[in-house]
């Protein structure tokens, strides 16, 4: 993602908080499995 | 840390199933997915303020389904021009045309269409008249070069197969000194083709 945003131009791109996004659902163990969460992100033009 | 990117996959397929997904969402936001949705979700694991959006039409807050936060990075300029790219039933734009005001402009995107029909809805209970929703795809958007202040999402970008189109038409719009801050899913371990190619892994 990080790489992506920077290709694309944007600068000090990076992650900054995460979730756990798929706690209590369905997938929840496919998410662990693949270390799936969410993700917030910014990045500055 | 990584997003999942398709190897073979049939994008205009991935595209419908998405539509599809989400117009079920907006048509019944309590009917059985594998992800959450919800006001309480929303508070509970992303740490929106319940109260807040407990003061938002149902309308908008009942199909949320986002995966992150995008309010806790900065605060929205007030008098600034957002624009939310997946806005789905409108519960992000409701509450980023509180922060900048009605001196400010919040467009929402959408390529669902009952999405679409609900988020105006929405806007039009909650009085929001400096809110609009436009229908269009991530990689083509309806907007002036250099115009936006900031974008926001929650957790739409990772079903677009091709994130580098998406970006290069993010930072088209967004003006110098501008910003993006959005949620998203990312992927700890590397995928398999298999995975990757598996269209019910992307559209959940």
């Amino acid at each position: 993602m990080i790489e992506a945003l920077q290709k694309s131009g944007f600068r000090n791109a990076r992650a900054c908080h995460f979730f756990d996004s798929f706690l209590g659902t369905t997938k929840e163990a496919v998410a662990r499995k693949y270390g799936v969460r969410g993700a917030n992100f910014v990045a500055y033009k | 840390m990584s997003i999942a990117c398709p190897v073979n996959l049939d994008r205009e397929k991935l595209k419908s199933e998405v539509r599809a997904t989400y117009a079920k969402v907006a048509e019944n936001p309590n009917g059985d997915f594998h992800f959450h949705r919800g006001p309480e979700y929303a508070a509970r694991l992303l740490g929106y303020d319940l109260a807040e959006l407990r003061t938002l039409p149902d309308t908008a807050t009942a199909p949320f389904a986002g995966v992150g936060n995008p309010f806790m990075m900065d605060a929205l300029p007030a008098g600034g021009v957002i624009v939310d790219i997946g806005s789905g039933a409108g519960m992000d734009c409701l509450l980023a045309a509180r922060r900048v005001g009605t001196g400010g402009a919040v467009v929402g995107i959408d390529m669902t269409d009952a999405m679409l029909a609900r988020a105006r809805r929405s806007a039009s209970e909650a009085g929001s008249n400096h809110v609009r929703f436009e229908k269009a795809d991530m990689t083509g958007l309806p907007l002036e070069s250099n115009s936006v202040d900031v974008v926001i999402s929650n957790g739409v970008i990772n079903l677009a197969p091709d994130k580098e189109a998406v970006f290069n038409e993010l930072c088209r719009v967004v003006k110098p000194g501008g910003r993006l801050q959005f949620a998203d899913i990312i992927v700890g371990t590397e995928l398999s083709e298999e995975a990757r190619n598996n269209i019910d892994l992307w559209t959940g």
